[in-house]
């Protein structure tokens, strides 16, 4: 299969992945299954997984009513269960509705059939995946490295189409995603080739690749899930380590024939990303010194993702230490904002997402003007029901009546101002009115690391100087 | 392109004022930067980027300085010697290896006590060299300018009285102005970006780096490899920066580069050098020691190197016509896969930028990616291609006509049929829609923009748009808000006798409500999901040891917000409802024992316009 966050085809297929947008911030990854009796249950109703499947990218997809769906016994509730069948892809967070008997093939036969009807409420969008997409759905293992950050640390990284990069740290794998969006430049044919395999590693036409290194070994595991059952696997090579004791060369450090500088097991690597408690330590590993995980023709750059000042302080001083230049410390600041229409009025009184305070001074004083008046003939008519009373006697029985008929009075006025409010707002374009405001969103992640950058040039020798003085 | 500086390029020089200057690599020539000197081109030539040079004293025979390599701990000295972690003040530099290169001034007066600043007396008068002084010390030309600035610090009455921090910004300033040294740094589109933000940033839109990174990812842009003979990987761009939002973009999808390293790394060049295991680059501190070996000035501009070597260098010499320079290339704007269609305003496309990378709109190199990869396409063409000359096909004319026509005037005939079939072939293309992407950074107001672009998406495709204000942007949200929405179906819905279904906009017999349609949903607001604004910003930290803050001051300007949304296909669309898209799905469906009969899907379909204009709507923003 070709990666569907590469490649994607038209339309959704059976046994990658897709993307059920529900609403914003709130994508629900499905890895499609081909079984009728798939579902993916959700707030806004059951999808099953056969209508997904050949239905066009971006399509608007309706919910299901699913009748008898396996694991429903008679309530009318399907359960939501992890299929046996699926389990590779349980990290997908999918709820896919399973049959009583786990997957098994006869279960499902024994079963009555599911039966699916369109709903006639409720719907999502279909999306194909992109790094983005699925840093945004992913489930959390670790801290996830947000698309400000990654995006900003790979354009400064300048990984590109073709470059080798090095991710430790590989955590939940929204950094291993998005670097193999970057590097991507079509996979390796006949890698384990003796000899070309040189030439292609660093020369023209030398195709991208991530080595991501993790050492949470049931971490590891569950990224390498997602990476097979995302088509990565031809790009991404993820191994379970601790980078600051092994090093960054694959093969086991104590063996020679492996850790040498063989260019299947040294990742030639034009980039590093260091997502580490303790980046400083694994920087001894990444010198010019023999075996580099380095490449050696060219400057290699280095990020560090450290929350806290005193890992930034550390990362430096070694790096001034190792001799490497250009280094440089940010943070990425990044505000999501929310934009809507702010309506002002006094007609905005009783209506929702309206503020009812006097857009202008003069509806204030218009406003008050109405109520000056409205109570003065409030007034009066008190006067003359007072009068009236004084006139025709019967105390008690009176004043009773009196507060009574005045609040009244008050209600019937502002029951008829709000009933002609909403009359009015029926005709009214409210979604073209008020003010066109912006403001940051309610959630604001004011931190989430400091970047550390810094370049290690290539080593030039006294004697590269000297034919380069002659070459030219 | 990394890898070392190559002749016939641009690099970018960092000045110790932090100043980035372009500067062209032309063999045999001289690099000349104000107040630092010059030095020969040939001595950067096929080196290593990231490397800072200091310039040496100009020999008296000679009209330029010869370059040293200044090695990262001599760069770091000031930090490392200082280090947080070492007690305060007794590791006061003295046992800096070398001492020359040091500025152990820093240091010298090593007083354990931590000064403070309550004493300091901020005078002109504190230092002893006039300015007069100091410019007759320059010209004297102590090389690095590091002793020039010893000898100011040393001139300084009360440099015991500043305290460390006020001290080392003395000396950083100092060093800005009078230190002769300089980085070279690879010509990149953030390297470009940069230098041009100091100097013209309104010329990129004000574009940062973080800006445009988050914008390319939100794209989606990336290398895309072709599978069979469908058309994969197209991005739209429409693009007021110059080019610098085509040149993020191809450089993301690997065409902006020429690949030169074969042809640059004779033999296996860059392989390391086993021998020489040392993990310090410090090369030997002078250079060019034969003076005959390399004599490149004014006097000899025409780039014929003395010493004759014959170097593989292969200057990019374009066909004058800007067409292939044999049948065997490709033809311009041919690929069909990882493509990138400019949309411009004008008759030509602006995309000056490109030019540092190697690519001239107006005649460009064949062998460059940008040259099949890169279509344009105006306005004009776009939506009214039969009014653009170059659409028209021009007459054929019989073999027999063109056998009696001068050479002249045959090539003149077969160039504007090719041109013709070219923009032909890319307009139609471009109209036909099923792009990946699109990516807009101009001042043109986006209504328009989006209204003739977003059709030209296929479904699931992203939509990414910057401005460096905040206001155009909150228009496009607005366009696209739920509450537009919900009018927007309901519209659709209630006057189902006046609708036709066309282009997903219900027509109006009178012209006063299409007018009032138009004002109230200048776009079809269901083809546009989840628009999300956003804004991004980099602050830069200063990292010493006991002196790490942000930094004080950084360039303000416009904000830079990005716009990201994604293209569906609207279920109930006018478009579609009965399309290939539902029905597909049906077919799907009736793999499980669905009763659903289309007509029964109609029905849901209007019931579901109806319950979603109601209260418990669900409706996407």
């Amino acid at each position: 299969h070709p990666s569907p966050f590469l490649t994607p085809p038209p339309s959704a297929q059976a046994g990658t992945l897709a993307l059920l947008h529900l609403r914003r911030d709130h994508i629900l990854p499905l890895h499609l299954s081909p079984s009728p009796t798939a579902l993916a249950n959700t707030r806004f109703g059951s999808f099953p997984h056969s209508t997904l499947i050949g239905v066009p990218w971006g399509s608007q997809v309706l919910s299901y009513n699913v009748k008898n769906a396996p694991g429903d016994r008679g309530s009318g509730v399907s359960r939501k269960r992890k299929r046996g069948e699926g389990e590779g892809n349980q990290a997908q967070g999918a709820q896919v509705a399973g049959d009583a008997e786990n997957g098994d093939g006869e279960g499902e036969q024994r079963e009555k059939k599911m039966e699916i009807s369109i709903a006639g409420t409720g719907f999502a969008h279909l999306l194909p995946p992109t790094p983005e997409l699925w840093t945004q759905s992913l489930p959390h293992r670790t801290q996830v490295v947000y698309t400000p950050d990654y995006s900003f640390v790979l354009s400064r990284l300048r990984v590109r189409p073709g470059s080798t990069i090095i991710e430790a740290g590989a955590g939940s794998g929204s950094f291993t995603h998005a670097s193999a969006r970057a590097v991507f430049n079509g996979y390796e044919n006949g890698r384990k080739e003796e000899g070309s395999t040189g030439e292609d590693r660093r020369g023209k036409g030398r195709k991208g690749r991530v080595f991501s290194f993790e050492f949470h070994e049931p971490r590891k595991e569950k990224l390498q899930e997602e990476i097979d059952a995302h088509g990565l696997g031809g790009l991404v090579t993820l191994t379970h380590r601790d980078v600051c004791e092994e090093g960054f060369c694959l093969g086991t450090a104590t063996d020679p024939t492996t850790s040498n500088n063989n260019l299947d097991t040294a990742p030639n690597a034009d980039a590093i990303f260091l997502d580490l408690p303790a980046p400083w330590l694994a920087l001894k590993h990444l010198s010019r010194r023999h075996p580099t995980p380095l490449n050696p023709t060219q400057s290699v750059r280095l990020c560090t993702f450290s929350p806290c000042m005193e890992q930034v302080t550390k990362t430096i001083n070694t790096l001034r230490e190792l001799g490497w230049v250009e280094i440089t410390m940010v943070e990425v600041m990044h505000k999501r904002l929310d934009v809507r229409r702010e309506r002002v009025g006094v007609a905005e009184e009783n209506l929702r997402g309206g503020i009812g305070v006097p857009k202008d001074v003069s509806e204030a004083v218009r406003r008050l003007r109405e109520v000056t008046r409205e109570r003065e003939e409030a007034q009066a008519k008190q006067i003359a029901n007072s009068r009236r009373r004084r006139e025709g006697g019967g105390g008690g029985e009176g004043k009773g009546r009196k507060g009574k008929g005045g609040g009244e009075e008050h209600m019937t006025s502002r029951m008829h101002r709000r009933e002609k409010m909403l009359r009015e707002a029926e005709s009214r374009k409210l979604y073209r009115e008020g003010r066109l405001v912006h403001r940051t969103e309610p959630d604001w992640k004011t931190h989430t690391s400091y970047l550390v950058f810094a370049v290690l040039p290539r080593e030039w020798t006294v004697e590269d100087e000297e034919r380069y003085l002659v070459k030219w | 392109m990394n890898s070392c500086i190559e002749p016939d390029t641009y690099v970018i020089l960092r000045l110790p004022s932090e100043q980035l200057r372009i500067v062209e690599v032309k063999p045999d020539t001289l690099i000349t930067i104000p107040k630092l000197g010059s030095f020969p081109t040939n001595l950067i030539i096929g080196r290593p980027f990231h490397f800072t040079y200091e310039l040496h004293e100009r020999r008296p025979d000679e009209p330029f300085s010869r370059l040293r390599v200044v090695p990262a701990n001599e760069l770091h000295g000031d930090a490392l010697s200082s280090r947080d972690d070492a007690p305060d003040g007794v590791d006061d530099g003295s046992d800096e290896p070398e001492t020359g290169a040091q500025f152990d001034i820093v240091a010298d007066d090593g007083s354990v006590l931590m000064r403070n600043n309550r004493l300091t007396v901020d005078d002109a008068s504190r230092q002893h060299l006039t300015h007069e002084e100091i410019e007759e010390l320059k010209k004297v030309g102590t090389g690095s300018g590091i002793e020039l600035i010893k000898t100011i610090m040393a001139s300084h009455a009360a440099l015991g009285e500043k305290t460390e921090f006020s001290l080392a910004k003395y000396t950083l300033r100092k060093s800005r102005k009078y230190l002769k040294r300089f980085t070279i740094l690879p010509l990149d589109v953030t390297n470009l970006a940069e230098s041009i933000l100091e100097r013209e940033a309104p010329k990129i839109m004000e574009l940062r780096e973080e800006t445009v990174a988050l914008a390319c990812a939100w794209s989606n842009a990336h290398w895309s490899e072709g599978t069979g003979e469908e058309m994969t990987g197209r991005w739209l761009v429409i693009d007021d920066s110059g080019g610098l939002v085509v040149a993020a973009l191809a450089e993301r999808m690997g065409i902006l580069y020429e690949d030169k390293t074969v042809e640059l790394e004779d033999g296996d060049d860059g392989a390391p050098n086993e021998a020489d295991a040392n993990p310090d680059y410090t090369a030997d501190t002078t250079r060019g020691t034969e003076p005959n070996e390399q004599q490149p000035n004014e006097a000899n501009p025409a780039g014929e190197t003395p010493n004759g070597h014959s170097t593989p260098r292969k200057p990019p010499r374009p066909r004058p016509d800007g067409l292939p320079l044999n049948r065997s290339h490709p033809a311009a704007m041919s690929a069909t896969t990882n493509t990138l269609t400019l949309l411009h305003p004008n008759h030509q496309p602006n995309i000056g930028l490109l030019q540092y990378f190697g690519y001239d709109n107006s005649a460009p190199v064949s062998s460059h990616p940008l040259y099949t990869h890169l279509r344009t396409v105006s306005w004009l063409q776009l939506l009214h291609p039969s009014e653009d000359p170059t659409y028209i096909e021009p007459d054929v004319v019989s073999e027999d006509t063109l056998a009696a026509m001068k050479s002249g005037k045959r090539g003149n005939y077969y160039r504007k049929r090719r041109r013709w079939q070219r923009v032909k072939a890319v307009v139609d293309e471009t109209r036909g829609g099923g792009f990946d992407g699109l990516v807009v950074a101009s001042f043109t107001d986006p209504k328009e923009i989006l209204k003739h672009t977003v059709p030209l998406l296929s479904g699931g495709a992203k939509v990414v748009m910057y401005s460096p204000n905040v206001e155009p942007l909150t228009e496009v949200v607005d366009l696209y808000s739920k509450e537009r929405k919900a009018a927007y179906l309901e519209l659709k819905r209630e006057p189902e006798t006046k609708t036709t279904q066309n282009g997903g906009h219900p027509e109006s017999h009178d012209d006063d409500a299409e007018k009032e349609m138009d004002a109230d949903f200048p776009v079809d607001p269901m083809l546009l999901l989840a628009p999300t604004l956003q804004t991004v910003r980099v602050r830069d930290w200063q990292v010493l040891p006991g002196r790490t803050h942000p930094m004080m001051t950084s360039r303000g300007g416009a904000e830079g917000y990005v716009l990201t949304a994604t293209r569906v296909i609207p279920h109930s669309g006018a478009v579609e409802a009965r399309g290939n898209a539902s029905k597909r799905r049906k077919t799907e469906a009736s793999a499980g024992p669905s009763e659903v009969d289309s007509d029964a899907g109609i029905e849901a379909r209007a019931k579901r316009g109806k319950l979603e204009t109601g209260s418990e709507m669900e409706v996407e923003v």
